[in-house]
């Protein structure tokens, strides 16, 4: 029995911190790669240290966590003392039943239901953003209160209701006797709760998801959002370092503990004496961490400097890694310098274009600079969403090539400002598939690779390739064209190993997939860390997507002027040329694809398939480019996706 | 003697149940005094009012001549010795002891002086830095003692701190309790259900019942004089007879005339009559004032408790003499072992003993007491 | 023991509640009637019950064996949800009910120790803990690399259901240990003995006195475990290779293509159905303690 359990424990133990086993190992790679171990190298966590937004996503996340469990335990506390005290039963069990609704609420209810509220009353106070770090926090303190109530109230009931008499008796005001006497016995409850409580809210996605706003990005929001691109091992290398500082604080909580067992043992006085030490230290550790903590979020939301909020695609900046550029800062440095005056920039990001779309048309956030794909620009600007830019303030626009000027979604250059543009192509891994079938869509459909096909986890890029394989209209509103399409994805699906977005990256590095279409910039950044047995390569078919992301300013800006500027620091060389290398996406900024370093370190193929040859990209573009859909083709598509995926 | 507190009026209700009614009641200085009486009767309220834990819905509370009403627990000088104790587990014997200083901001040497003192009087010195969950209930009844006394109060106020303990240690702190009030000369009100526990220490014994106060007097008046036959009853041991006063000192009960020393009573007054059971001479059956059969003999040790049946009336009669079962006996009682009280509306609910039997009695005892 | 409220000690009630009992009202109940008042409204905020029905009634023809099929969409969504939401909370019990029991007979200090094991892999983000597991379960992954090492035909497992479960299973197993742990330590040694002194075996015991008496908290356990996994998006976007859509996909899709009406929609029934299944369970969890 005794071994049993032991080996039983063993494997729990096992199953419990495989992953993290996963982690650490990986946070070591040489490699850009979570499935290819390529060799050790401290490479990430230099890059981690050196990625300001991810640490400030990091010290957003701390900052939301212990103000959620401060304030949470705190009221909740409160609450479960009154809670104690009512004898009513019927007050009793509503107030039972209430705190029972966010626990047996999933997540996603409680985000959704919070979201509506805030976005309602916004509307109403005819707020310029209603989601913000406040909405935030109000959203995780909601979702901790039961968990620090469920802790205290069983305490209470414990506790012999005598004590706090006895202390009154003895002296006490009713409150002295409170803190002197009840908040002790019932520590070990308002301590759990707390620790939950800051768990839950460090941990929490899907709530946040639904209710962040402007500017204040935590750990797993920043971490969802990359999955256009990939999840950098970088967060396998926070993930180890908050690893180890846990292990750490625990470790040491234990010897303090056992050290102050062991003196128990010998002289009790003194322990007593250590003990209160020890707690006084504790409560001033907590004392301090909140007011730091109260100082950065005024700091935070403070309106003394001028602020941007700029909402980009996740991993679309050159952020500072590898010894890039790291823009954001680049162009606070340079405005201060240029200007004489402190700016902000609080960068978020999204994970797609539907997603930023949901978020600005729900009139909740606010943001100055967005860069949405061309056929989100075509919905926004239908919907007014945009404002004319003035071109005085960006003078650099200049660079951009005449080519990518009067695309369709824009045709007289009021609104936008390119960013980069791509082409949909086919990669697959030559030691599975033949040469000879790697030809058009039909490899996609090929079923001599049944189970070796990813497919666009995203409807309208899915739905693209059947199209383009088909001959068909991608912007029809003919819904016999789109049922047509469905019926294509539905026979390939047998053949789909996944539907992916960002996983793409892992199967196709790894050999775990071998066919894939995904956009030709990301093809290079599965190149470099590809496994030795797998060997990449990429064709672009006959028709297929060409996009185009710009910049552009949303009409709930609250600084055009500084936006603008914005737009023309990034059109400037340098930090143009560090975007372009740091995306791999091919970049309509001639000093971009005049510069000769940087044609001379992406090389001939990857010149060759990011600028490939072509007589004009403005034909080409808006011949295939995706265009805006009505809200009931929308839908219907919408619809047609869930088929497909409970197929 | 100078009144400490005065209960004036005071009525008490709780969801609509009276448990107060119309109290009144006097302290005094330097008194041991006993509220005594069965589960519900209203004693820890009226403990729980003095100690500003409850308000009285009707009528005053005056301490030392202020009406205290609103004053709150803490601003009283009277401290409690709580029924569980309610020390507190997070801190050690020296800080709970030490705890109302801490309040008052006292200086430290002082604290630790005072401390010390209050613990040599209860006798824990050495255990100051012991965990007042490692003590036994004796210990831990000291400490609450000690803590409850350290800002030497008008008046400790002790919510039968005995019940936890098992007899012999009862035994030894009512001594100890009683030295302690003897050497403070602090006033205690003390709340029991106990009666002998009432009767051996207090000055003044104060028997409630439903919400009312039924007798207050020494403990010798309340034993030998009671006031009706619920205190009767509920002090001791009674029979209790329905008897017709003929005449001053001439009783008429169980078919036969007594002589008693009670008088003015109406004539032909229906009254009560208590006989204690160890006032009552066995004699043979043809000298007996009374005459009956034995039916059931109980050893207690000291004595014999027989049960006798006469003309269906069951007396009970304590005895060093050895009787059987079934034997026929006579009855004697002396002029003053017949107490006469005045009828009340507890008459003819007490002191038949038909029904008696020690383990019942035990058993609804214990009842009443975990209801509380 | 009486303590009623004097005048006092309702002010001070007041005080304290006053703050939780207004932040509940506004940010747990009015949210709620929101989801509510969106569920049964268009988009131009007219009363319809047209997102409810549509819940109910939209169907798309799906081919299954190469037979085309009508089923209810959304019904199939769920009734997957739920499915794997069971299974994965059944899994969880089976293999935390054995750990927590382990875990509260060890010595306290191994007890200490085992929860804070236990609770670690909570701290770190559970989107990267997803990934992990990925990286683990693919095809060429780390377990089928093992197991070829050793000699064993590699398994496919990611994209599956198994994959989706085992997601599941690894994000909240604590949270079914923690609760039965909690309980199963409280519990008072000399009953088992007892039990064992009347006669029990061990099977016995652990059928007649610990499990009864442990119900309370493999109730919150499951209640833990089912709500969040019958509602998550992530673990089977990842593990389940984007084949399977649950009902948590279906409200993000519909946020993410703006139709907020009909997402409250699928929200709101999926809080009606948990919340009369939660009822149903305390019921029968408090019937069962009862007897």
């Amino acid at each position: 029995m005794k071994t049993a359990s032991k080996v039983y424990t063993g494997i729990i133990m096992l199953f419990l911190f495989a992953p993290i086993i996963i982690l650490l190992v990986f946070s070591f790679n040489e490699a850009k790669s979570l499935s290819v171990y390529s060799g050790f190298s401290l490479n990430w966590y230099k890059e981690l240290f050196k990625d300001a937004e991810t640490l400030n996503a990091v010290r957003n996340t701390l900052i939301l966590a212990v103000s959620a469990a401060l304030v949470s335990t705190v009221m909740g506390t409160a609450a479960a003392v009154g809670i104690n005290k009512l004898r009513n039963k019927y007050l009793r069990m509503t107030m039972d039943t209430v705190t029972n609704i966010p626990m047996i609420n999933p997540d996603i209810i409680t985000g959704i239901s919070l979201m509506l509220m805030f976005v309602f009353v916004g509307r109403l106070f005819g707020a310029a953003t209603s989601l913000s770090f406040w909405t935030m926090l109000i959203a995780h303190i909601t979702f901790c209160l039961p968990y620090v109530i469920l802790q205290v109230l069983p305490k209470l009931q414990q506790m012999d209701k005598s004590l706090p008499e006895a202390a009154m008796d003895l002296g006490c005001t009713p409150l002295r006797a409170f803190f002197k006497v009840e908040v002790p016995e019932i520590m070990p409850g308002i301590v759990t709760g707390m620790i939950m409580a800051f768990t839950l809210s460090l941990d929490d996605f899907v709530i946040s998801y639904f209710t962040s706003g402007n500017g204040f990005e935590t750990l797993p929001i920043r971490i969802y959002n990359m999955t256009k691109k990939t999840v950098t091992p970088k967060m396998y290398a926070l993930a180890t370092i908050i690893f180890f500082v846990i292990l750490a604080l625990l470790i040491l909580n234990n010897l303090v503990d056992d050290e102050a067992v062991a003196k128990s043992a010998k002289t009790k006085a003194a322990a007593k004496k250590e003990h209160s030490r020890f707690r006084k230290m504790a409560v001033g550790i907590i004392g301090g961490v909140l007011a730091v903590c109260f100082v950065l979020v005024l700091v935070f939301s403070g309106r003394g400097t001028m602020e941007l909020n700029v909402y980009n695609w996740g991993e679309y900046i050159s952020d500072g890694s590898d010894d890039t550029l790291d823009t954001v800062k680049a162009f606070e440095e340079w405005y201060e310098e240029t200007y004489g005056q402190k700016v902000k920039v609080n960068y978020s990001t999204y994970a797609s274009n539907e997603d930023m779309y949901a978020k600005l048309s729900s009139g909740a956030v606010s943001f100055d600079l967005v860069i949405p794909s061309d056929y989100m620009i075509a919905r926004m600007l239908n919907e007014d969403m945009l404002l004319p830019l003035d071109f005085d303030n960006i003078p650099n626009y200049k660079y951009i090539s005449e080519d990518f000027r009067g695309l369709y979604y824009d045709p007289e250059d009021t609104y936008t400002v390119p960013y980069t543009y791509g082409v949909i192509g086919i990669m697959y891994n030559a030691n599975v598939v033949d040469e000879a079938d790697a030809t058009g869509w039909e490899l996609l459909w090929n079923d001599k690779y049944a189970g070796d096909i990813l497919q666009f986890n995203n409807s309208r890029d899915a739905f693209a390739t059947a199209q383009y394989k088909l001959d068909l209209d991608i912007n029809s509103t003919d819904h016999a064209n789109w049922d047509r399409a469905l019926e294509e994805l539905k026979a390939q699906r047998p053949l789909v190993k996944s539907y992916v977005m960002d996983e793409i990256y892992n199967m196709m590095e790894s050999g775990e997939a071998a066919i894939a279409a995904y956009y030709a910039g990301d093809y290079f950044t599965m190149l470099d860390a590809q496994a030795e047995d797998v060997d990449l390569r990429f064709y672009y078919p006959d028709h297929t997507n060409y996009f185009v992301d710009a910049m552009c300013i949303p009409s709930c800006c609250q600084n055009k002027e500084l936006a603008e500027i914005f737009i023309n620091y990034m059109l400037s060389p340098e930090p143009a040329i560090a975007n372009a290398e740091y995306i791999y996406y091919s970049s309509p900024n001639s000093a971009v694809y005049e510069d000769e370093g940087y044609m001379e370190d992406l090389g001939e193929e990857a010149i060759a398939i990011l600028y490939p040859e072509m007589e004009s990209f403005r034909e080409l573009y808006n011949k295939y480019a995706y265009r805006n859909l009505d809200n009931e083709t929308l839908s219907y598509i919408n619809t047609l996706w869930e088929t497909l995926k409970i197929s | 003697m100078k009144k400490i507190i005065e209960l004036k009026n005071i009525t008490k209700a709780y969801d609509g149940q009276v448990v107060l009614d119309d109290i009144s009641l006097n302290i005094y200085d330097n008194e041991f005094l006993t509220l005594l009486g069965p589960s519900g009767c209203g004693k820890t309220t009226t403990l729980r009012l003095i100690g500003g834990f409850e308000s009285a819905d009707k009528g005053d509370v005056i301490f030392m001549g202020e009406n205290i009403n609103d004053v709150p627990p803490y601003k009283r000088n009277v401290n409690t010795v709580f029924q569980r104790y309610a020390l507190f587990p997070h801190l050690n014997v020296f800080e709970n002891v030490a705890f109302p200083l801490r309040e008052k901001k006292v200086p430290r040497d002082e604290i630790e002086q005072k401390v010390q003192e209050m613990l040599a009087l209860v006798a824990l010195t050495g255990f100051e830095t012991r965990s007042v969950t490692s003590l036994s209930g004796g210990q831990q009844q000291r400490v609450a003692i000690a803590r409850a006394l350290i800002s030497r109060p008008k008046v400790l106020l002790l919510d039968e701190p005995l019940a936890a303990l098992d007899l012999k240690l009862r035994k030894d702190m009512q001594a100890e309790l009683k030295k302690i009030q003897k050497a403070t000369g602090i006033t205690f009100v003390f709340v029991t259900h106990d009666q002998e526990e009432a009767l051996s220490m207090s000055d003044t014994v104060v028997v409630m019942s439903e919400g009312r106060i039924q007798q207050i007097g020494t403990p010798v008046d309340i034993y030998n004089e009671p006031e009706n036959a619920f205190v009767a009853d509920f002090i001791g041991e009674s029979n209790i007879l329905d008897g017709v006063m003929l005449s001053d000192y001439k009783v008429a009960f169980s078919g036969h005339i007594f002589d008693c020393v009670d008088s003015g009573f109406g004539k032909r007054e229906a009254v009560d009559v208590v006989v204690r059971p160890e006032d009552v001479d066995i004699v043979a059956e043809d000298k007996g004032m009374l005459k009956g059969v034995v039916t059931s003999v109980t050893f207690l040790g000291v004595h014999y408790e027989i049960i006798v049946d006469i003309n269906g009336f069951k007396w009970m009669i304590q005895t060093t003499d050895f009787v059987d079962v079934d034997e026929h006996i006579g009855l004697y009682i002396e002029p003053d072992a017949i107490h006469i009280m005045k009828k009340s509306e507890y008459s003819g609910l007490y002191g038949d003993y038909s029904s008696f039997s020690n383990e019942l009695d035990e058993l609804s005892d214990a009842e009443s007491e975990s209801e509380e | 023991m009486r303590n009623k409220n004097t005048s006092r000690g309702s002010l001070v009630q007041r005080l304290t509640l006053a703050p939780y009992s207004v932040w509940a009202a506004f940010f747990i109940i009015v949210p709620l009637i929101f989801v509510a008042y969106y569920a049964f409204t268009d988009s131009e905020f007219n009363f319809t019950f047209e997102n409810i029905t549509r819940f109910f009634t939209a169907t798309s023809s799906v081919t299954e064996n190469g037979i085309d099929r009508e089923v209810h969409t959304y019904l199939v969504i769920f009734g997957r949800s739920l499915k794997l939401a069971v299974i994965s909370t059944v899994i969880c019990l089976l293999m935390g009910y054995p750990m927590a029991y382990i875990i509260s007979r060890a010595s306290a200090r191994a007890q200490k120790i085992m929860i804070t094991l236990i609770m670690i892999p909570m701290w770190m983000n559970f989107l990267i803990r997803t990934y992990a597991w990925m990286t683990i379960l693919q095809d060429t992954g780390i377990l089928n690399g093992i197991l070829e090492a050793v000699g064993i035909r590699p398994v496919h497992i990611i994209g599956t259901e198994a994959a989706v479960v085992i997601g599941m299973v690894y994000d909240y197993f604590p949270y079914m240990i923690l609760p039965i742990y909690s309980v199963m330590a409280k519990m008072d040694i000399r009953l088992i003995e007892a039990a064992r002194d009347l006669g029990c075996n061990s099977v016995g015991v652990l059928r007649r006195v610990i499990w009864p008496l442990s119900l309370p908290g493999v109730i919150s356990g499951i209640n833990m475990v089912l709500i969040p996994s019958i509602s998550t998006f992530y673990i089977s976007q990842k593990l389940g290779n984007g084949m399977f859509y649950l009902i948590g996909d279906a409200i993000e899709g519909q946020y993410i293509a703006n139709n907020l009406h009909f997402a409250a929609a699928i929200a709101f029934i999926l809080m009606v159905i948990l919340l009369v299944c939660m009822a149903l369970l305390q019921r029968f969890a408090s019937r069962k303690t009862a007897v």
